[in-house]
């Protein structure tokens, strides 16, 4: 039985077959760029499609030309909530304290459900969770916020949703027993491997039909 | 089974926004216009759920969330308002995540009954994670009739002999339920349950092996529990006790009031531990279905 396109997020450049809707992937990794170029792949919104990025360490700006450079015109087509840099533009949320995870929380509720108003379908990505665990006091918080406010809208809506995990930060918490737990909790988990200069591996669980291992260019 | 909801906005607006959540046939909804009557109303009847406004007579909508999140964290919360997130005045409740539906979107009302009834299905808000196969392993769980099974002193024993063996303070045997955990025997302790929230357990049953955690207080998943501080937890290990179809049911533990750490040895022998609790239960579940299965025929 084939599954319409309607049903699936296409993976651009990455070697995967499309991802069914609905699909939460938790995307860990210890080399940032690698992680960020994965991400991005991921998450950058097709033309049919609406993206929502909460990006913790980078502006706004940044984040939109990052989204453009895997696609060109996703930045038209996104929204970004922005830790980092000032919001000087209309698809920018700049979100002052990372650690009121109440307001992040809200806003991001918020432009998801303004981002299916004009399109059902959409991505959102968190890069990076790791940063947010690392602001708050109690990481049972950010547990609330992922399932209130992230694996929520994928269960409701027409959605794929990426978070970002760098597995070399320091969040105050067994990084190996975080994501052991988290990996449970999301439908697929990949891991990105830098392999080389311009390459990387990714370890795959999860994913019906793609391979456990895939190199991809960086 | 009907389910309530409790409604908390202005005298004008309240009615709207109950009819809306009354359409849905599980749904019952008691109104309240300001946070005073939302706590009495929090009080005296068992609420699902909370629909609020932001801005009311007495206080605020998140003066209402708090007052829940206080006797009932687990409880779904949503702002339901025309007022831009940026505009709510947060400082005071930083970690308060709730759900913020904007009141002036064209199908607003929809999308709340909507909304409401998702979170309250699958307990939307709980500051844990659950396996993405939780349902079914709820249904492994629910398949043994521990209220039936006289398996109490059998793990009275083993709780004894862990704690011995070890030389922990408190050793137990927990079962996880969907929202909290039930302890079949304990030793060192008279703990009867715990908010799922608030245990280590529901992060450990996630683990494959052992999960250890030397400190409570430099982990910042239990950091901040005041439950686990007041039962003086310092030190954990748990291992799964794991059904013959696969699914994690509960947990053999061990607790010590000072930091301490397990040996890769240690660790094998806890799960060994795990396996033998799994085993009691699995052998007094097939003897009690045997029995009723004799007497049926």
């Amino acid at each position: 039985m084939s599954i319409s396109s309607e049903e699936t997020f296409a993976t651009g450049s990455l070697p995967l077959d499309p991802i069914q809707k609905g699909t939460s992937i938790l995307l860990t990794g210890e080399d940032a760029d690698a992680l960020e170029s994965v991400f991005y792949k991921l998450s950058a919104p097709q033309a049919d499609e609406r993206g929502v990025i909460v990006s913790t360490d980078e502006s706004g700006r940044s984040t939109l030309r990052s989204l453009d450079r895997v696609s060109r015109g996703s930045k038209s087509r996104s929204s970004v909530l922005a830790a980092a840099g000032s919001g000087r533009d209309d698809s920018v949320e700049t979100i002052s304290d990372l650690s009121d995870l109440t307001m992040l929380g809200m806003t991001l509720s918020s432009v998801l459900a303004e981002s299916q108003q004009l399109e059902p379908r959409f991505r959102c990505g968190i890069y990076l969770c790791s940063t947010i665990c690392s602001e708050v006091d109690d990481v049972r918080s950010v547990y609330r916020l992922l399932n209130s406010n992230f694996l929520s809208e994928l269960r409701r809506g027409d959605g794929l949703g990426v978070c970002a995990i760098d597995t070399s930060a320091d969040i105050g918490a067994n990084m190996q027993s975080i994501v052991a737990g988290m990996k449970t909790s999301f439908k697929v988990h990949i891991d990105v491997e830098k392999t080389g200069s311009r390459e990387a591996t990714l370890s795959i669980s999860g994913l019906a039909d793609s391979d456990d291992s895939v190199t991809v260019a960086l | 089974m009907s389910r309530k909801i409790l409604c908390v906005d202005t005298d004008d607006r309240v009615g709207a926004v109950a009819d809306a959540l009354d359409s849905e046939e599980t749904m019952t909804t008691v109104q309240a216009t300001t946070v005073e009557e939302a706590r009495t109303a929090l009080d005296e009847q068992a609420i699902v759920c909370v629909v609020t406004e932001y801005e009311l007579a007495d206080g605020s909508g998140l003066d209402v969330v708090r007052a829940i999140r206080e006797t009932a964290p687990q409880t779904p919360c949503i702002l339901f308002t025309d007022v831009p997130p940026n505009e709510v005045e947060t400082d005071s409740f930083e970690e308060v995540i709730i759900e913020y539906v904007n009141r002036d979107l064209p199908d607003a009302h929809d999308r709340l009954a909507f909304i409401a009834d998702d979170v309250i299905n699958h307990s939307a808000q709980v500051g844990f994670l659950k396996p993405d196969d939780e349902q079914e392993r709820l249904d492994a769980l629910s398949r043994y009739d521990v209220d039936e099974l006289p398996v109490q002193e059998s793990f009275e024993r083993l709780t004894d002999l862990i704690a011995s063996h070890f030389d922990a303070a408190i050793s137990f045997i927990g079962l996880l339920e969907e929202d909290e955990e039930n302890f079949l025997a304990c030793h060192g302790g008279d703990w009867d349950s715990l908010t799922r929230e608030n245990t280590i357990c529901t992060h450990s049953m996630l683990q494959e092996d052992v999960m250890v955690v030397e400190d409570i207080r430099e982990d910042k998943r239990f950091s901040q529990n005041q439950q686990l501080e007041n039962l003086g937890i310092v030190s954990y290990a748990g291992a799964n006790m794991t059904t013959p179809d696969g699914h994690v049911i509960g947990q053999v533990c061990l607790i010590d009031h000072e930091v301490r750490s397990y040996s890769d040895a240690q660790r094998h022998e806890l799960e060994q531990f795990a396996e033998t609790a799994m085993e009691i239960l699995q052998l007094r579940q097939s003897l009690l279905e045997s029995r009723s299965l004799e007497v049926a025929q």
